[in-house]
């Protein structure tokens, strides 16, 4: 099953990319016919993920802070990264921790979107490395006894930490990035995830990652989102 | 077109494939009891059960806890909860257990189980589990004494499927 899974993803991830080969090969084939003199804005854009920052003062049991940009290469494609830091408590009824840490991601960007003149929106789907760095906080933990009725509950509050841990993962993104003012843009996108590799701790779990998220016992997947101000300083133009 | 398809179908995929992993399943294996079985101190290799078997805990003050589920009845073996704060337990095991008029019948011996604890990561819903490794265990000698010999089998608790205790009576 577990094969499968992965398998099947990996089957996705090169769909995805012949397709965008294919997408490019048509752009070459089409440039020649474009008669209209306009012009893009080619850039750095950077920008911060609200989402994190909206529910840093949400919730209590995380701290999240996000800087994104890209680079305009070619004319659909970005080189593209985020550097963040997240600290994130997870509970259940019977565990505690606290997950800390920074990671950077690393990758493309490809825009699918054919825009009018003038216009310069994303509708992109994305590729990345991510990599981080944390430390995992093991806070307390009740152990699990289905005959604790006779002897009462035995919650431990021993706490211990797992520090210097890391984990890297493949990210494949889709999103949206909306021109609302002058090089203002504003953009929301969708993160699926595969765990590389991860250093795991003695005796415990990774229950949270920060860059990747929570992880599932099912297997190596993770979901995120973005929602994302950012503000492109435009550098040079180039003909459409 | 099919290579938006192809990545929702992706994303539908992976929600449908995340599973509720926040609680604990009931089949889960639990932190174990001890398990001891009893003997017959005339033929050592034969099972013997004890007429009207009951076991009362005692906590670090004596004091007597009842235990859950646990019934009077004529059995060969019995699973006993060790305290998970304590390295150390007591038990009051009684042969021929009756109460009538809340009076008491039967006969009472003491059993004191010593172990250390070892806590193992199970799952972020269930946590941890103990299991336990017998250092001791030793019967109180009593002028009216129906246990009279013991031997410890299996001295890792990780499971109720073995005998970790032999007693004979």
């Amino acid at each position: 099953m577990k094969m499968k899974s992965i398998s099947k993803y990996f089957i996705s991830t090169l769909g995805c990319l012949s397709l965008l080969i294919s997408l490019n090969a048509q752009e070459v084939e089409t440039k020649a016919s474009d008669s209209i003199m306009v012009q893009e804005k080619y850039g750095l854009r950077l920008g911060v993920d609200l989402s994190k920052v909206t529910r840093s003062f949400l919730e209590t049991d995380y701290m999240g802070f996000e800087i994104n940009g890209d680079y305009r290469l070619l004319k659909r494609l970005y080189v593209a990264g985020e550097i963040g830091s997240e600290k994130k408590t997870s509970n259940t009824n019977y565990l505690s921790s606290t997950a800390k840490g920074t990671y950077l991601k690393a990758g493309v960007d490809y825009n699918m979107y054919e825009n009018w003149a003038g216009m310069e929106n994303l509708i992109y789907s994305g590729l990345r490395f991510g990599f981080s760095n944390f430390t995992q906080t093991l806070n307390s933990y009740t152990i699990y006894d289905t005959n604790s009725l006779t002897w009462g509950q035995n919650e431990v509050v021993d706490t211990e930490s797992f520090s210097g841990l890391t984990s890297g993962w493949i990210e494949i993104l889709l999103g949206i990035k909306t021109e609302v003012l002058n090089n203002l843009f504003i953009g929301f996108n969708l993160q699926i995830k595969a765990r590389l590799f991860e250093s795991e701790p003695d005796n415990f779990e990774n229950i949270y990652i920060p860059g990747f998220g929570r992880t599932y016992d099912s297997g190596k997947f993770g979901i995120g989102f973005g929602y994302n101000i950012s503000y492109l300083i435009p550098l040079y133009k180039r003909d459409r | 077109m099919k290579k938006h398809y192809l990545i929702f179908s992706l994303i539908a995929w992976l929600f449908i494939s995340c599973e509720k992993d926040d609680v604990c399943p009931a089949t889960t294996q639990t932190t174990p009891r001890v398990i001891i079985e009893f003997y017959d101190i005339a033929a050592p290799d034969e099972i013997k059960a004890v007429p009207g078997l009951f076991a009362i805990g005692l906590d670090s003050n004596a004091n007597e806890v009842t235990i859950h589920n646990e019934l009077v009845s004529t059995r060969s073996s019995i699973a006993l909860p060790l305290q998970n704060n304590s390295n150390q337990t007591q038990f009051k095991l009684y042969e021929s257990y009756d109460l009538i008029d809340s009076t008491v019948s039967g006969n009472p011996d003491i059993i004191t189980i010593t172990y250390d604890i070892e806590s193992l990561y199970i799952s972020r819903a269930c946590g941890y589990i103990n299991n336990y490794s017998i250092q001791t265990f030793s019967i109180a000698s009593d002028n009216d004494q129906w246990m009279i010999n013991s031997e410890i089998l299996i001295t890792q608790i990780t499971n109720e499927n073995e005998i970790h205790i032999k007693v004979l009576h």
